[in-house]
């Protein structure tokens, strides 16, 4: 078996395939002269192997853009595609599907199964993978060694500090091999040394091949993406690239 | 169901078995409402067929005919008046009779060697073992010979065998009865027949009629040629309504009455009787099947109300799992599928409960029960429709969430 990270790394040397694409992306909350635009326009392209993070004020519109590149939400105007798929006119089911094989989702509040333990969570996603992948267990059990819990299988959340919890999330989100990594606050529930854990192995991973968008407030989790794209009122106001962190 | 049923099988089990206590409360309604509806099924089953397999039997197919008792004051129109020997022949005579006999009985205490002990002594002519469906055991039964020379011979009932002679052989003893001696020739089987006036049907001595009329009954106020009652056996059911008129005609003719004034005697058509016990056992069954459909209503309200809950507090988890790719179709699945399994384990338990308490009722009533895999599947699958038709609601919600909103829901 190929590794895809490997897979990935190539086409990011060679060719910078565009992965996310938004023209005039727009999306509306409320009605009549208490409209408000969430999403104001947002034309964005981000390639493949990137690490994104986007910034910006609480109601600058950053979660929405968040959910419309993970698929939960469908746009009022304009048009968004991600790995060549078209999100604007999909169906509920598709785009179900669309989340299911494209996307990984880590949370700010972890949402893990409690009562679970962490090699079950892994296996969550590819519960509703159709077909069905083989050797599942083999993949969660690879996917939580790639984020160094090969010693937690067993443990339920509950078990587990945050930080660990957290990376449990991340295994999850890669167990299905998406192609893109969506990271909302990842770090807003953690201590500081711990959010670094995270953020480390976020880049690690980054580094593999994976293409990571991330949305948060805090400016020092900004820093470890290669690109940062502010918003405010629903528009992209910034957006430059930087250095990786030593 | 596009998530394999497997692993959405063992997602409802697990959910179930994380709230033990819970699911047991939510079960209850459901399983006693299955309990109900099943024993209530077997009871009607049970009367069904209690009709059926004794349609051809001889009570189902005898009338008794009584006269009037006269009231203590002349209010009457008529005083009482005793059927005869005559009217025994005549109703014998009807076409479609098979037997028919007279009754003349009064309690006696019956004398042994060793012994003593009350019986109904009955006044027997040969056709009476017939009209009671009673089988000689051993030795002879009554015949013409022994009625038209009024022999003092007996013929007894096991109770009598029982309680006077007390594991001694009966055959050929005598017996006294106002002092009369009585030899025993035969000895009739045991019978379960039920006595109408509750007495223990086995308890009689059997004597030829003439004997009992002139040297027992005679005493009474009885004279010759007359009969308490009358039993009539007809040789099949259909025939007994108009056998019933021919019977009301006749005895109004013997007695002077004419077509439209009352009559001084009584018609017990049993089997119409029967019929009408066995309505009201039906009757009865229906009502507790609604009860039962009642409770199982209750029981569903039971199971939306808890899966409802059970949303609600997994709306985070129903969002993580649409965010990972659940559709919409796979959470209802897997909702429905908990609903199903809650009232499948409930179902089996309610045919348990059912089948275990009506064991216990079986032994302690005369209520006859039929269980058949019929009655059994419908009780089941009532459960069944109960958890699809209350659980169809809260699974419906839940696929229909919102995922955005689900994951925030604290």
């Amino acid at each position: 078996m190929a590794d895809p990270a490997d897979v990935q790394a190539r086409e990011v040397n060679f060719v910078a395939e565009v992965l996310i694409e938004t023209q005039n992306l727009t999306k509306l909350y409320g009605r009549g002269s208490s409209v408000i635009r969430a999403l104001d326009g947002v034309d964005l392209s981000i390639n493949q192997g990137e690490f994104v993070a986007v910034v910006g004020a609480s109601g600058s519109g950053k979660s929405t853009l968040m959910n419309m590149l993970g698929g939960l939400d469908k746009p009022d105007g304009g048009d968004i595609a991600i790995a060549g798929q078209s999100l604007s006119h999909m169906s509920k089911r598709a785009l179900a599907h669309f989340r299911n094989e494209t996307i990984g989702f880590v949370f700010q509040q972890f949402q893990l199964l409690p009562k679970k333990s962490a090699l079950t969570n892994v296996r969550l996603p590819m519960q509703y993978r159709r077909p069905r992948l083989d050797n599942e267990s083999e993949r969660a059990r690879g996917s939580l060694e790639r984020v160094g819990l090969a010693d937690r299988t067993h443990h339920k959340p509950t078990e587990l500090s945050g930080g660990q919890q957290q990376r449990v999330a991340i295994a999850r989100a890669l167990v299905g091999e998406p192609n893109l990594l969506l990271a909302d606050e990842p770090t807003g529930a953690l201590d500081s040394k711990t959010s670094t854990d995270v953020m480390e192995l976020l880049v690690e991973l980054n580094q593999q091949g994976i293409t990571i968008v991330l949305i948060t407030h805090d400016k020092e989790v900004a820093d470890y993406a290669g690109r940062v794209i502010t918003m405010r009122d629903g528009k992209i106001v910034e957006d430059h690239k930087q250095g990786t962190p030593a | 169901m596009r998530m394999p049923g497997l692993t959405t099988l063992k997602l409802a089990m697990g959910s179930l078995l994380e709230r033990p206590f819970r699911t047991v409360l939510t079960m209850l309604g459901i399983v006693i409402g299955v309990a109900a509806v099943f024993a209530m099924l077997s009871i009607g089953e049970g009367s069904r067929q209690k009709i059926l397999e004794n349609i051809d039997s001889v009570e189902a197919r005898t009338i008794s005919i009584f006269p009037n008792w006269a009231n203590g004051r002349a209010s009457q129109r008529r005083a009482w008046r005793p059927f005869t020997e005559q009217d025994v022949l005549d109703i014998q005579a009807i076409p479609g009779v098979e037997a028919a006999t007279g009754d003349l009985s009064a309690e006696y205490s019956i004398v042994s060697e060793t012994s003593d002990w009350r019986a109904n002594v009955i006044g027997v002519d040969p056709q009476y073992l017939k009209t009671n469906d009673l089988r000689i055991q051993r030795g002879d039964p009554i015949t013409e010979t022994e009625i038209e020379r009024r022999e003092t011979v007996a013929v007894i009932g096991q109770s009598v065998v029982r309680s006077l002679f007390r594991g001694q052989d009966p055959m050929g003893e005598r017996i006294k009865i106002q002092n009369i001696p009585f030899k025993v020739i035969g000895i009739v089987a045991e019978t379960d027949a039920q006595n109408w006036r509750g007495q223990d049907s086995n308890n009689f001595v059997l004597i030829p009629r003439p004997t009992g009329r002139a040297r027992l009954f005679g005493d009474d106020r009885l004279v010759r040629n007359q009969v308490r009652s009358i039993r009539i056996v007809g040789e099949d059911q259909s025939a007994l309504s108009r056998i019933e008129r021919e019977i009301d005609f006749i005895m109004r003719r013997s007695r002077g009455l004419t077509a439209d004034e009352a009559p001084d005697f009584r018609i017990f058509n049993f089997s119409a009787n029967r019929q009408a016990v066995a309505e009201t056992q039906r009757t009865l069954s229906l009502l507790l099947a609604t009860m039962g459909a009642v409770s199982l209503i209750v029981g569903g309200v039971g199971v939306m109300n808890i899966m409802l809950v059970s949303v609600t507090e997994r709306t985070r988890e129903i969002g993580l799992r649409m965010a990972i790719g659940a559709r919409g179709s796979d959470i209802l699945g897997q909702f429905l599928t908990e609903a199903l399994l809650l009232s499948i384990i409930s179902g089996l338990l309610g045919l348990g409960l059912g089948y275990a308490v009506s064991q216990v009722s079986l032994g302690t009533d005369e209520i006859e029960m039929v269980f058949s895999t019929r009655i059994a599947l419908l009780s089941f699958g009532s459960a069944l429709l109960v958890g699809v038709v209350f659980g169809f609601l809260p699974a419906q919600r839940a696929s229909r969430l919102n995922p955005i909103e689900a994951l925030r829901h604290e």
